[in-house]
């Protein structure tokens, strides 16, 4: 067989060439979908050890929150900066930037720029660490000493990031609340007390900031997980598994921020 | 008292070497830079590999971002009946901001991420000293040409990322407020001016550059095996974030 005949005709390659973006993402959706119904139930087939689950929010929660803060501090700063100085050039008055400004931490950013630091953070780290255990077997020891590797490595993981991602999002809040209310008096004389305005919040901001950090807690673990437990070959595998992780939980995240914040405007603002 | 200060300064001297490294790396790189001593094929193949299998997650992230932007200030626009000022509010803190700053998020988690897993492989299962036994430099064959690929095609893909991400939330402007693209466009181009868009592509140049060194510095670094790689890319993403944030933190200072 010649080289020419080995490769498929056109109308296939076309054909493939449609596919393809279809296909893979649409089996990757299935996989994550899979082990999310595995964890929750797994979570409530059988008791949760609790010990663990401690374990892990020490190394989720406490061990994120110096790079959260860091994070968080120069965000709030970038952004009252930034809209301060369209705010004087169009609107040019001040008075409600500190109103607006607490209104966009709860809706938009104090939950998703938390959540794509631990997407980075949590998320490889999971990722790394089941991947690295899929390649040196120690998961299929798990299966052969009859305990289910989700419920063993995954519940524990995912209870503990769900609760530290509605924890470190307040904490992500307050942070970038106070950097934004030092950048506002330090570089536009906002004094403190103007710039404190909780009037223009409303319960609907509570709620999607609950529910943004809630849906990328689920979703963090789940994708970290199944990027690791579909892991192979050696160290290169485990590198792959790490990168698809960071990658598809990013995806996730932006998606389901697109997705909420519609549904809140949809059911709260409007 | 004695094992806190031991703590600072663990974490500090920790810091200072990570710093140090990268700071050694860049300057290497420069230096084979200037007149370029670097492998040409490999540069080809990085930059395909950097930027065109970057395209379709940019462009994704970029429609989301937009629409997500114009959700967000459509409300505040309702509120006070400005629907001229929509394209302004969200073109602004799009093309500006959130754009460059969502775009080098992503491009750290595909690309930076995929470098250090990749040299940090190859570090692993000492491809890299086979390298230095055949003469072959592994800075001009292999961190010169991935930080040449990187740092265009941040840039270029940034380019990219603007347009769509206005398209994205022309489209959700069109869709959830009736506001027509014709006055979304006409707000944009009244209120926005040309160094807004070049202040964000600074922006998106630095963080290439930012995202280059510290994935290739993480990748170059690497020891122990599967565990290492999965470490260091761990770390590698972690260290593209922060440095992100702080560089965005800077060039707004800087260049307001």
């Amino acid at each position: 067989m010649t080289e020419a005949s080995a490769r498929p005709r056109f109308g296939t390659r076309l054909l493939a060439a449609i596919g393809e973006p279809i296909v893979l993402p649409g089996r990757e959706v299935v996989a994550i979908a899979r082990v999310l119904w595995l964890t929750i139930y797994y979570a409530f087939a059988d008791r949760i050890r609790w010990r663990e689950v401690l374990r892990q929010c020490y190394e989720i929660g406490n061990r994120s929150v110096f790079f959260i803060s860091v994070v968080l501090g120069f965000l709030g700063m970038i952004l009252i900066y930034q809209s301060g100085f369209q705010a004087q050039r169009i609107v040019g008055d001040l008075q409600l930037l500190g109103a607006l400004y607490v209104q966009m931490l709860f809706r938009e950013f104090a939950p998703t720029i938390t959540a794509l630091m631990l997407a980075t953070r949590v998320g490889t780290g999971i990722a790394a660490e089941i991947g690295s255990m899929v390649v040196t077997e120690q998961v299929d020891a798990l299966r052969m000493s009859n305990a289910e590797p989700v419920q063993y490595l995954v519940v524990p993981r995912f209870i503990a990031t769900v609760l530290m991602t509605v924890v470190l999002s307040c904490v992500s809040l307050v942070v970038a609340y106070f950097a934004g209310m030092f950048a506002g008096a330090a570089f536009f004389d906002i004094n403190p007390r103007t710039f404190f305005n909780p009037t223009l919040l409303i319960w609907g901001d509570l709620y999607i900031f609950l529910m943004k950090s809630f849906a990328y807690g689920i979703a963090i673990p789940v994708i970290a997980a199944e990027a690791g437990l579909s892991a192979f070959g050696g160290s290169e595998g485990v590198g792959w598994a790490t990168t698809k992780s960071v990658v598809n939980a990013s995806l996730a995240i932006t998606f389901l921020d697109f997705l909420l914040s519609g549904v809140g405007y949809v059911f709260f603002f409007s | 008292m004695r094992r806190i200060l031991g703590m600072i300064g663990t974490a500090f001297m920790g810091a200072a070497h990570e710093v140090g490294g990268m700071l050694i790396l860049t300057g290497q790189v420069l230096r084979y830079l200037v007149p370029p001593r670097l492998d040409p094929m490999e540069t080809w193949r990085n930059l395909y590999k950097v930027g065109v299998k970057s395209f379709p997650i940019v462009v994704v992230t970029a429609l989301l971002v937009g629409a997500i932007m114009v959700i967000q200030t459509g409300q505040m626009v309702a509120e006070f009946d400005a629907f001229g000022l929509l394209g302004w509010g969200a073109g602004f803190a799009t093309l500006r901001e959130v754009g460059p700053v969502m775009i080098g998020l992503m491009f750290s988690g595909r690309v930076g991420a995929n470098n250090t897993a990749e040299l940090g492989t190859m570090k692993v299962t000492e491809q890299v000293d086979a390298l230095r036994a055949l003469a072959i430099n592994p800075i001009t064959y292999l961190i010169v040409p991935r930080f040449v690929a990187i740092v265009s095609m941040m840039f270029l893909l940034t380019v990219i990322g603007n347009l769509t991400a206005l398209l994205g939330g022309a489209a959700t402007a069109q869709a959830l407020l009736g506001v027509n693209p014709q006055l979304f466009y006409a707000s944009i181009a009244e209120y926005l001016e040309l160094a807004d868009l070049m202040n964000g592509l600074v922006k998106a140049w630095f963080f290439g550059v930012a995202i280059a060194v510290v994935s290739c510095y993480f990748g170059m670094s690497t020891t122990g095996g599967a565990v290492g790689v999965g470490r260091s890319v761990n770390n590698s993403v972690v260290a593209s974030a922060v440095s992100i944030f702080v560089i965005d933190y800077l060039l707004t200072w800087i260049m307001k």
